[in-house]
């Protein structure tokens, strides 16, 4: 019982730690690629803690509601991921209630956004929905292909199943999965090519044009705990997860330096050029995957 | 208490509000809501009480029969509670209106008429309130006449071709086995040929898919639902097409049985996964035409055609989960849409319009509207702690276990549509930018609030404890000859897969307080109109600035040549080359007397060539 709740409070703060490391990591990263020396990497801690500090603009009820709720969304997400031994909420639903509370940030980012009222806001947030009805078709494929291979809905069994044999990445049927499912993690993470939704000099960064003083330090650590979830979602599902913390935080760095360096390079896709790239080939390749895991298990 | 004192008063309730109305309304109002209360409350009390009585001997050799069980119970229930509120929900919204005796009349006809459909023994039974359903819904949908008229005329030529297939099979039923008593017929039809038992399903399958809107027999549901009046909408989407689900249920698993039913054909071409496989074309294409809707209402009723597909989908795998999925589905797509027709009902009450792209910024001037709606939203798209998320996750997981991983896909993508749409939804209407025309709104009134309350609290109720409705449903499944599931007040246990929703409330309640502490903790925020920020300071003229209008564009450019109702123009091509042949047909009456004379002359004329010819007679 007191393990469990030393892991119930333990599990955020590590994503938290994680995920802010994440964010500076990438700005520094982005800079010496494009040959600039970089802001220093607890640039994101200091920004945090100098704009809770700061005095924001509120627009009503819901403006305010909707970036806690999408705070504690995300939070409630990372109590249903296992990584390393720690898994606080393993057994109240598995991978489908992580599919489905993930929804709950974003869609309370969304209705906060909503009623500020700002066209650059609505604009983001019809791109947003539509780029992740984009790259959801191949995720469910690329989940549900997990799921149907080893028989379960649990992922603390995806893991466990994944450390007796070997990692889903480098069997058969799944590594086409394994690939659709880095081909769309960039969209999933919304940074380049598919940043239409938070577009800085299109739409003034669309959702969080609005978002000033703790109102964006808090959607900050929520995009902090958005990086978390996704690469270590993949690392569960595809790199075996991880049998202690260390080996688990090193295989999610090694996806997202990965991620960034494939991604740096890149421009910004128009948002129909992102449906069509995502909805043709990660989802050929998630729905490949697919195919052979239901042939396989026949 | 029987079974005929409570269709007597469903009945008699009905009449005398008509004959009350004409003394005053207000008498009339409060009977009316009186009646339906009672109806719920009388409801209530048979629960857990199976009854079964025979209450007329010999209509042409045939027994009329009563009886209540735990399926009728649940359907009952539910159309007790959602037709009392949408009463409750009519008093304002219909005053001032013109035939207002006739429309409660009508509104109370057809709630007992369906509770009169839940508790037949038999067919005969059935088939009368059936018919009562039909042509009630039919007068309450033309109400507001103009287009609504039309959409009432779709509506009823559906009905009666779905009547029709219903007279078919119900006859051939009685031929075959000389009965139509349900209890009876079940046992005998295990010795029929599985020919006929196809035969027998697909007959009432048409009759039940269309008024359940399964694809393609959808089209009279998006016209219907949009033009009546609002809380007709709540009872048509939440309850009305819910009897083609309870007709399916009863057919499938009563009357045939699971063995019989799952074991027609094999593979993919067997009955079962043909019928999930419309379930999930019923899903996904419906939430896509959702996303182009401009109407409020327009898109709540596409919205309906693709909720009622998990409903079929769940109900047609045929495994104890599925099952208790679909009709968990179906209870609680009568709550939520019910809600959803009730606040956009409020909403146009007030500004009179419920065109997407006008409305907006109502949340700060109908706060319980807004809140309601939010919750209605949630549980359509599912969110854990609704409702509306426990029967998916027993559809999808009983899918991917079963190894129906595409079905799975299919019916998970549709909920990706469903957050599109919904999300238009609350924002076009509540969020954003309040239009100057309706600065001065008021409040909606209570009459309309207390339903919208009442409904999300349920939802929210049993999103947590969802072991309350899974209780009654696992009896169902008992009772249909699945096994017993593992229910618990807060989910379900077993050991492919447990769900547990008081964790995901604590977990979501402690969450929200730490960071509600440390929104608390930060710098205070100071409250700014929109053009403050927007303009930064400066003047701008009062206009709309807000982005509302052709939301989802550059998705809608890329999908919306796939997405024409090619059924619903094929059925108006058949009624058009039906109008043109009876045109042609109606030319035979000319109104000259000189033509009729020709025709007897001519009629004559072949005889006598006949005769001459061939010397038949």
């Amino acid at each position: 019982m007191v393990v469990k709740i030393i892991q119930l409070i333990i599990s955020p703060l590590l994503a938290l730690v994680v995920g802010v490391f994440f964010l500076g990591l990438a700005r520094k990263i982005m800079a010496r690629i494009h040959r600039r020396y970089g802001p220093p990497l607890v640039q994101p801690v200091i920004d945090i803690i100098r704009l809770f500090y700061q005095k924001g603009v509120s627009h009503g009820t819901m403006f305010d509601l909707g970036v806690i709720f999408s705070l504690a969304g995300s939070i409630l997400v990372v109590l249903f991921l296992p990584f390393g031994k720690i898994c606080p909420l393993s057994n109240s639903g598995g991978l489908l209630v992580i599919l489905y509370v993930m929804l709950i940030a974003p869609l309370s980012l969304a209705l906060s956004g909503g009623q500020g009222a700002n066209p650059n806001i609505s604009i983001g947030i019809s791109r947003k929905l539509i780029l992740s009805l984009g790259y959801e078709v191949p995720l469910l494929l690329v989940v549900l292909t997990v799921m149907t291979h080893y028989k379960t809905i649990s992922i603390v069994e995806i893991v466990s199943a994944q450390q007796s044999t070997t990692w889903a990445f480098i069997s058969f049927p799944l590594f086409l999965s394994g690939l659709s499912y880095f081909l769309i993690l960039p969209a999933i993470l919304g940074i380049r090519p598919f940043d239409v939704s938070s577009a800085p000099q299109e739409i003034s960064s669309g959702l969080m044009v609005e978002y000033g003083g703790k109102y964006l330090a808090l959607a900050t650590i929520e995009h902090a705990f958005v990086l978390f979830i996704s690469i270590s979602l993949f690392v569960n599902l595809f790199l075996g997860g991880a049998s202690n913390l260390i080996i688990f935080f090193v295989k999610m760095l090694v996806v997202f330096v990965l991620g960034l360096f494939v991604n740096a390079v890149f421009p910004r896709f128009r948002i129909e050029q992102a449906i069509k790239y995502l909805w043709k080939w990660p989802t050929l390749l998630a729905f490949l995957g697919l195919i052979m895991s239901v042939i396989a298990r026949r | 208490m029987s079974l005929e004192i409570l269709l007597i008063i469903a009945f008699g309730g009905a009449l005398l509000t008509y004959l009350l109305g004409k003394l005053s309304s207000r008498v009339r109002d409060s009977f009316a809501v009186v009646v339906s209360l009672a109806l719920a409350a009388f409801v209530a009390y048979f629960y857990g009480k199976p009854v079964e009585k025979t209450f007329y001997l010999g209509f042409l050799g045939l027994d009329l029969i009563l009886r209540l069980n735990m399926l009728s119970w649940l359907f009952a229930i539910t159309i007790a509670v959602i037709g009392a509120l949408s009463v409750i929900f009519s008093l304002s919204y219909i005053r001032g209106k013109e035939k207002t005796d006739f429309y409660f009349f009508m509104m109370l006809l057809v709630n007992a008429a369906m509770l009169g459909i839940v508790l037949a023994g038999d067919l005969v039974t059935f088939y009368i309130f059936w018919e009562m359903m039909s042509w009630g819904a039919f007068l309450l949908i033309s109400y507001n006449k103009g287009p609504a008229l039309a959409a009432g005329m779709k509506y009823i030529i559906m009905s009666i071709l779905g009547s029709m297939c219903f007279l078919f099979g119900m006859l051939s039923l009685s031929v075959s086995f000389d009965t139509l008593n349900i209890a009876r017929i079940a046992p005998e039809i295990t010795s029929a040929s599985s020919a006929y038992v196809l035969f027998i399903l697909i007959v009432f399958g048409i009759a039940f898919g269309i008024k359940n809107a399964v694809l393609p027999f959808h089209t009279w549901l998006p016209d219907a639902h949009s033009e009546a009046p609002a809380p007709f909408s709540a009872v048509l989407s939440g309850i009305l097409i819910k009897m083609g689900t309870y007709g399916f249920l009863l057919v499938f698993y009563v009357i045939v049985g699971f063995k019989l039913f799952l074991g027609l054909g094999s593979g993919l071409l067997s009955f079962h996964t043909i019928l999930c496989f419309l379930g999930v074309v019923t899903i996904i294409i419906p939430t896509f035409i959702a996303i182009l809707q401009d109407d409020a209402k327009r898109l709540l009723a596409w919205s309906t055609v693709g909720q009622a597909g998990y409903i079929i989908l769940g109900i047609s795998f045929g495994t104890s989960l599925a099952l208790a999925g679909g009709i968990f589905h179906f209870f609680n797509h009568a709550l939520f849409k019910a809600l959803l027709f009730f606040a956009i009902g409020a909403v146009e009450f007030r500004t009179r319009t419920r065109d997407l792209n006008s409305l907006g910024g109502l949340a700060e001037k109908m706060p319980i509207v807004f809140t309601t709606t939010f919750v209605g939203i949630f549980a359509l798209i599912g969110v854990p702690l609704t409702s509306g998320f426990v029967s998916k996750w027993l559809i999808y997981k009983t899918l991917i276990l079963e190894g129906s991983p595409f079905l799975a896909f299919f019916a998970l993508a549709g909920t990706w549509g469903t957050i599109l749409y919904s999300y238009k939804l609350i924002h076009n209407v509540f969020l954003g930018q309040l239009p100057e025309k309706y600065k001065d709104i008021q409040k909606s009134p209570l009459s309309m609030q207390v339903p919208l309350i009442i409904l999300s609290l349920f939802i929210v109720l049993f999103g947590i404890l969802p072991g309350i409705p899974l209780k009654v449903i696992n009896t169902i499944n008992t009772s249909l000859g699945f096994e017993s599931l593992n229910v618990s007040l807060w989910g379900i246990t077993s050991e492919t897969g447990t769900l547990n929703t008081i964790n995901i409330l604590f977990g979501l309640l402690v969450a929200g307080i730490i960071v509600w502490l440390l929104f608390r903790l930060g710098a205070r925020s100071v409250s700014v109109p929109q053009e403050d920020s927007y303009a930064a300071g400066a003047h701008v003229p009062k206009e709309k600035y807000h982005y509302t209008v052709e939301f989802y564009n550059p998705l809608v450019r890329m999908i919306r040549p796939y997405l024409r109702d090619v059924i619903d123009e094929f059925y108006y091509e058949i009624a058009a080359s039906l109008r043109r042949v009876s045109d042609r047909v109606r030319r035979i009456y000319h109104g000259d007397i000189g033509y009729y004379v020709t025709y007897i002359i001519l009629f004559l004329a072949m005889f006598i060539f006949i005769q001459l010819k061939w010397k038949p007679w």
